[in-house]
C-alpha cells in the first residue's frame, strides 16, 4: 500500500446540464503503484477520459477521495492543483496539443518554465535534450510542430510529459490520430519508458495495446467492470 | 453585364438572408457606426457650411469687409474700429467698390409696444438690401429716398419681428413704431427665407432696419477724428474689373492712402497724433464671418474622426471574427466551386448591406446633431442656421459608404487563405483556412490604443484649460445682485439725474432690497487711451464709471487709498481708482496714489483686480465716478429674495411713466452666460473622453476575447502542464505588450505631428504640466487594456483546466 502513487476511493463524477444529469463515474476505486503500467479501456462514453482528467487534476470529482503519493488532493485550489500537475503528472493527449508558435525545444521545455524550482537555462537545456533523445527526436529540436509528422508530434508530446520527471504519465488514446505504424512506434517508446521505471496510466481502445499493460481496467457505464490483475483498494 | 447584375443581386439576397440570422451582430455594427458616422457627417457638414460653402448672396466672392486700424507712433495697432469721419470719407470717396454698405448694430427698447420689448436695430444704407439680395414680404426696401443725409424716418421689420411683436398683422405698413425717443414709419417687412449673416457677432439677428442717418453716434462724435467705435462697419462689392486682377496688398494700399492722407490733414494740429496713422485692410466677407470659428470646427472634426476611427477598429474586429465564424460556410462554397473573386463578392455584399444601413442610421444622428449644434452653438459659431442635409452631406455619405465597404471587405479578404480553405472540410476543427493573423490583431490593438491615448489626452488638456476658466475665482460677488439697464430716451436730459435719484430712493425702501448702486455691471469695460501727466507715457486701459456703493456691493477689495465719496459722485470729481495691474504698470516700485492723467483724473485708490468670467487675461483698468444721470443700476437683494421684472417696472413707472426698462438680469446669469463656452467645452471633453475610453475598452475587449478564444486550446494545454492562472495572465499581457507599446509610441508621434502642424494655435496649451497629464492618460489606457486582457481569460483560469481543453481531444 505504501508504494501506491495514485489512490482513488469511491470517486464519482456527475455532469449537470440544464435538464440532464450524466453520471459519468460511479464510485471508482483503485490504485496505481510505482512502476505500474495500467491500461483503461471500455466502450465509447463509458467515462475513460473523465477518469483520466480527474486523475490528472484537470477536473474535480463530485464525490470520493483522491490521493497522490499519500497526500489528499481532493480539494485543492486551482493553483495548488496546477503545482501538483506540474510536479507529479505528465500528460499525453490524443491530439498531441503542442503549441504551434513554439519550437520543439520550447514545447518540451514548457513544463520546466512553470516549475516552482525555476530551473536554470542550462538545466532546462540538458533535461530537454535528454528527453528528446529518449523519443529519438534530437535532430528536430528547432522545428515547429506543424513541420513534423503526427507520430513525431506525439513523441514530442511524450518528451514534454517526461521533462519534469513526473511520478506518473497519464495517456489518453495516444495512437488515436496516428496510422498503425506510427502508433506502434509511440507504444514502443512508452513500453521502454515503463521498463526503465516510469509509471504509466493509459486509456486505449485498441486491445493490442491494452494487452501490453501489466494491469488492465475495464470500464462500463462509469463503473469498473473487471480488473483481474489490479489491486483494488478498499 | 446582365449576368453580372443577376449574380450581384443573388449575392445581395444571400447576404441579406445570412444577416437576418445575426441581428445582434448587425445591431452592434449599425449603432456604433451610425452614431459615430453621424457625428462625423454632422461636423463635416458644419465645416463645409462654415469654411467652404459660398455665402448665399450674388457675386459673393466679390464681397469684402474693410477693417480700419489706428496705428500708434510705435507702429502698433491701437484700435481696430472705424472713426466716424474716416468711415464717411471712405464711403463717399472710394472708387474700389461698385457698391458699398454702411451698418451700425445696436439694440433699443421698443417703447411703442405695450410690453416694451428690447429689439436689435441695424442702421444701414440702402445698398444693404441689394448686396444681401434681401427679398421683401411686404412693402419696399430702402432706396435712394433713404440715402445718406436724407433723414427719412422709416423702418423695415424682419419677418420674425413682424410675427412675434406685431402678430403678423396685415396692415402693418404705414404704422408707426418708436424707440430711443423717435418715431419711424414702417415701409416694409423682409421675407422669411432671407439668410442674414451674423455681422455683429454669432447669433445676432436684425429685428428692425432703420436708415443709416439715425445711428446713435452723437453729433460731436461724428466729427471726432481720433475716437473709434466698434459698432461701425463697412462692406463693399469690388468692381468686376478689379476682381479679375485682385491683389489684397494693392487694394489695402489704395484704400489706406485714400483715408490716411485725409486724416493726416485733419489731425495735423493735434500734438497727440504725431507719428500716428491709419491703415485699412480688406478681408473677404466669408473669412470675416468665420473668424475664430475655424479652430472650433477643426477640433470638432478631430474629435469625431477619432471616434469613427475607434469605432472602425472595433468593427474591423467584429467583421474579422464574423468571417472566421463563417469559415465552414465559405469552405463549402469553395468546395462546390466558388472562385476567390466570388467569395470576395459574397463578403462584400454582406459588408455593403451593413454599411448602407449604418449610413442611413447615420443620417438620423446627423440630423439630431444639427439640432444639438444649432441649439448649443448657434450663438457661438456663425452660419449654423444654414446647417442642413445638403448635397455635400449626401456626397460625403456616399464617399464614406464606398470607402468603408472596400476597407472592411479588403480586411476580411486578407484573412482568407483560399488554398487552405479546401482542407478545412477534411481536417474538421482546427482548420487554418481562416485565421486572424497575429499581425492584423496587433495592428488593431495598436491603432485602438494610439487613437484612444491621443484623443483622451487631447480631451484632458482641453478640459483642464476650460475647467480652469470655469473654476477661476472672479474676485467679486454675483450672488443676489441684479443688473438693470434703463432707457432714458423719453426723459428730458436735465431731469434724468433727479428721476434716477428718486428711483434709487424708492428702491432702497423696498424691504427685500439691501442696497442700490448706480453704474455698469462688473464685467463690462470700455477701452480708452490715457497719458501719464508726469512722464507723458501713454497707456491703453479699460475703464468704467461706478458710484461710491459699487465696490462694497460686489465685495471688491480696495487695497490702497480711498473709495469714492458721495461728494465725488455728486460733484463729478475728476478722481479715479485703478486696479493693481494698472498700478503696477504706472508705478512699478512705488504707490500710484496721487498720479494724474491727461484727462484730469487723479488716482485716489487701488483695488484688487477682478476676473471677467471666462477670461484669463486681466487688463489695466480704472474706475471713475458715475454721473447721477447714469442709466445703469445694480440692486442687491436679501438672500433668497427675488425681484420680478414687473415689480421693477411698476417702481419705474411710479417714478416716471417715461422710464423704460432696457434689460434686467442677475449677475449670476451674466456670469453663467459668459462661462457657457468653457463650460460646454469642459462637458464635451469629459463626455468625449469617457466615450473614447468606453469604446476603446469595448474594442480592446472584443479583440482580446476573440484572440483568447482562438488560443483556448493553447491555454488549456499550458494549464494541463502546470501553468497557474497568473502564468497565463502574464503570458497574455506579455504577448500583447508589444502592440500596446507601439500604440503608445504612435500616439506620441500623432501628438507631436499635431503640435508641429498646428503650432501657432496649440502653443498656448503646451507646458510642462502636459507630462503628468500624459502619464495619467497612459495609466488610464493601460489599466483599461489590462482589464480588457484579463476579463476574457477569467473563464479559462477560474475553472478546472478541462474546460479549456474540452473538444481538443
Ligand atoms: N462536460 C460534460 N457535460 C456533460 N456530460 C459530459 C461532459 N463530459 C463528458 N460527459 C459525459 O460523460 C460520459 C463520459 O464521457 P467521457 O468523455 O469520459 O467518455 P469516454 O469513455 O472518454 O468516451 P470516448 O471513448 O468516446 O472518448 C459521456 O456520457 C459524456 O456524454
Ligand atoms: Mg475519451
Amino acid at each position: 500500500m505504501s508504494q501506491a502513487i495514485l489512490e482513488m476511493k469511491n470517486i464519482s463524477k456527475v455532469f449537470e446540464t440544464e435538464e440532464l444529469e450524466t453520471h459519468a463515474l460511479k464510485g471508482i476505486s483503485f490504485s496505481v503503484n510505482k512502476g505500474d503500467y495500467v491500461s483503461i479501456s471500455g466502450p465509447s462514453g463509458c467515462g475513460k477520459s473523465t477518469l483520466l482528467s480527474i486523475m490528472g487534476l484537470l477536473d474535480v470529482s463530485t464525490g470520493g477521495e483522491y490521493l497522490i503519493e499519500g497526500i489528499n488532493v481532493t480539494d485543492l485550489t486551482l493553483d495548488q492543483a496546477a503545482e501538483v500537475r506540474n510536479a507529479k503528472i505528465g500528460f499525453i493527449f490524443q491530439s498531441f496539443n503542442l503549441i504551434d508558435e513554439l519550437s520543439v525545444f520550447d514545447n518540451v521545455a514548457l513544463p520546466l518554465r512553470y516549475h516552482s524550482d525555476k530551473p536554470s537555462n542550462q538545466v532546462i537545456k540538458e533535461r530537454v535534450t535528454a528527453c528528446l533523445e529518449k523519443v529519438a527526436l534530437s535532430h528536430r529540436i528547432s522545428h515547429k510542430p506543424n513541420q513534423l509528422s503526427g507520430g513525431q508530434q506525439q513523441r514530442v508530446a511524450i518528451a514534454r510529459a517526461l521533462v519534469a520527471e513526473p511520478a506518473v504519465l497519464l495517456v489518453d488514446e495516444p495512437t488515436g490520430n496516428l496510422d498503425s505504424k506510427s502508433g506502434d512506434l509511440v507504444m514502443e517508446v512508452l513500453e521502454k519508458l515503463n521498463e526503465s521505471g516510469t509509471t504509466i496510466c493509459m486509456v486505449t481502445h485498441d486491445p493490442r495495446y491494452a494487452d501490453m499493460a501489466k494491469t488492465k481496467i475495464q470500464l462500463l457505464d462509469g463503473t469498473i467492470l473487471q480488473a483481474p490483475k489490479a489491486k483494488l483498494a478498499g | 453585364m446582365n449576368s453580372f447584375f443577376y449574380q450581384t443581386l443573388y449575392q445581395v439576397k444571400q447576404a441579406y438572408l445570412s444577416l437576418q440570422q445575426k441581428p445582434g451582430f448587425v445591431f452592434s455594427v449599425v449603432t456604433t457606426l451610425g452614431i459615430t458616422l453621424g457625428a462625423l457627417l454632422c461636423v463635416l457638414t458644419l465645416a463645409y457650411v462654415m469654411l467652404i460653402k459660398p455665402l448665399p448672396y450674388p457675386d459673393q466672392d466679390r464681397l469684402y469687409r474693410v477693417e480700419h486700424q489706428l496705428i500708434s507712433n510705435e507702429n502698433k495697432v491701437d484700435g481696430r474700429a472705424f472713426t466716424y469721419p474716416n468711415l464717411m470719407h471712405l464711403y463717399k470717396n472710394q472708387t474700389t467698390f461698385s457698391e458699398s454698405v454702411l451698418s451700425y448694430f445696436d439694440a433699443a427698447v421698443l417703447t411703442s409696444s405695450t410690453d416694451e420689448p428690447m429689439v436689435t436695430i441695424s442702421f444701414v444704407t440702402p445698398q444693404w438690401f441689394d448686396i444681401f439680395a434681401t427679398k421683401m414680404a411686404l412693402g419696399r426696401p430702402f432706396e435712394s429716398s433713404e440715402q445718406v443725409n436724407t433723414y427719412n424716418p422709416v423702418a423695415i421689420l424682419s419677418y420674425q419681428t413682424w410675427q412675434a411683436e406685431f402678430a403678423g398683422k396685415d396692415n402693418i405698413l404705414d404704422e408707426k413704431i418708436k424707440f430711443s425717443g423717435k418715431s419711424y414709419r414702417v415701409i416694409g417687412v423682409t421675407a422669411q427665407q432671407n439668410i442674414e449673416l451674423p455681422l455683429a457677432g454669432p447669433g445676432y439677428k436684425t429685428q428692425i432696419y432703420v436708415p443709416w442717418d439715425f445711428n446713435p453716434t452723437s453729433d460731436k462724435q461724428r466729427l471726432a477724428w481720433g475716437n473709434d467705435y466698434s459698432g461701425l462697419s463697412f462692406i463693399g462689392k469690388i468692381k468686376p474689373e478689379l476682381a479679375a486682377t485682385f491683389s489684397a496688398t494693392q487694394m489695402n494700399q489704395t484704400l489706406t492712402n485714400l483715408v490716411n492722407d485725409n486724416w493726416q490733414n485733419q489731425v495735423a494740429s493735434e500734438e497727440f497724433f504725431k507719428g500716428w496713422g491709419i491703415r485699412l485692410e480688406v478681408s473677404t466677407l466669408k473669412s470675416f464671418i468665420v473668424a475664430d470659428g475655424e479652430k472650433s470646427v477643426y477640433l470638432l472634426i478631430l474629435g469625431a474622426l477619432g471616434l469613427v476611427l475607434i469605432a472602425c477598429t472595433n468593427i474591423a474586429n467584429l467583421f474579422v471574427s464574423r468571417t472566421a465564424e463563417r469559415q465552414q460556410q465559405l469552405a463549402i462554397r469553395a468546395a462546390v466551386g466558388a472562385s476567390k473573386a466570388q467569395l470576395f463578392r459574397t463578403i462584400m455584399a454582406e459588408i455593403g448591406i451593413i454599411m448602407l444601413l449604418s449610413i442611413v442610421v447615420a443620417q438620423i444622428f446627423t440630423f439630431i446633431g444639427f439640432s444639438i449644434l444649432t441649439y448649443y452653438l448657434g450663438d457661438f459659431l456663425p452660419r449654423i442656421d444654414e446647417l442642413n442635409l445638403n448635397s455635400f452631406s449626401v456626397i460625403a455619405s456616399i464617399g464614406l459608404l464606398v470607402l468603408l465597404t472596400f476597407f472592411f471587405s479588403h480586411l476580411c479578404r486578407k484573412m482568407i487563405n483560399y488554398r487552405s480553405l479546401n482542407s478545412t472540410l477534411q481536417s474538421s476543427g482546427k482548420g487554418s483556412g481562416i485565421q486572424v493573423s497575429k499581425k492584423v490583431r496587433n495592428i488593431l490593438i495598436s491603432s485602438q490604443i494610439a487613437i484612444a491615448t491621443s484623443l483622451v489626452f487631447i480631451n484632458i488638456v482641453l478640459y483642464k484649460d476650460a475647467n480652469a476658466l470655469v473654476e477661476q475665482p472672479l474676485g467679486y460677488e454675483t450672488e443676489n445682485i441684479m443688473a438693470v439697464v434703463l432707457s432714458l430716451a423719453n426723459i428730458e436730459r436735465d431731469s434724468r439725474a433727479q428721476k434716477l435719484t428718486e428711483l434709487k430712493l424708492k428702491l432702497n425702501n423696498v424691504p427685500k432690497i439691501i442696497d442700490v448702486s448706480q453704474g455698469m455691471r462688473p464685467s463690462i469695460f470700455s477701452t480708452t487711451a490715457l497719458t501719464d501727466d508726469a512722464t507723458t507715457k501713454r497707456y491703453t486701459a479699460s475703464g468704467k464709471d461706478v458710484d461710491e456703493r459699487y465696490f462694497e456691493m460686489i465685495n471688491q477689495v480696495i487695497i490702497e487709498g480711498d473709495n469714492f465719496s458721495a461728494a465725488d459722485i455728486k460733484d463729478d470729481n475728476r478722481v479715479a481708482i485703478i486696479n493693481d495691474v494698472f498700478a503696477q504698470l504706472v508705478s512699478p516700485n512705488g504707490s500710484a496714489i496721487g498720479m494724474k492723467f491727461n484727462n484730469g483724473l487723479r488716482v485716489i485708490g487701488v483695488v484688487k483686480s477682478i476676473h471677467i468670467p471666462g477670461r484669463e487675461y486681466v487688463a489695466a483698468r480704472f474706475y471713475m465716478p458715475a454721473s447721477l444721470a447714469r442709466n445703469m443700476l445694480l440692486i442687491k437683494l436679501k438672500p433668497g429674495q427675488e425681484l420680478s421684472r414687473t415689480e421693477l417696472i411698476t417702481s419705474l413707472k411710479e417714478v416716471s411713466p417715461s422710464l423704460s426698462l432696457f434689460s434686467f438680469s442677475s449677475l449670476t446669469d451674466y456670469k453663467n452666460e459668459r462661462l457657457f463656452a468653457p463650460m460646454t467645452t469642459a462637458i464635451t471633453t469629459v463626455v468625449l473622453a469617457i466615450l473614447t475610453l468606453f469604446l476603446s475598452g469595448l474594442g480592446l475587449y472584443g479583440i482580446l476575447s476573440y484572440s483568447s478564444q482562438m488560443r483556448r486550446f493553447e491555454i488549456g494545454t499550458r494549464l494541463a502542464i502546470g501553468a497557474k492562472g497568473k502564468d497565463i495572465v502574464t503570458l497574455v499581457f506579455r504577448d500583447n505588450s508589444g502592440a500596446m507599446v507601439s500604440g503608445i509610441i504612435i500616439s506620441l508621434l500623432v501628438l507631436l505631428g499635431l503640435y508641429l502642424g498646428f503650432r501657432d494655435s496649440l502653443i498656448e496649451y503646451v507646458s510642462i504640466e502636459l507630462i503628468p497629464l500624459y502619464m495619467m492618460t497612459l495609466a488610464l489606457i493601460t489599466l483599461i487594456s489590462l482589464f480588457a486582457c484579463y476579463m476574457p481569460l477569467r473563464q479559462y483560469i477560474n475553472k478546472p483546466a478541462i474546460h479549456s481543453l474540452r473538444g481538443s481531444d
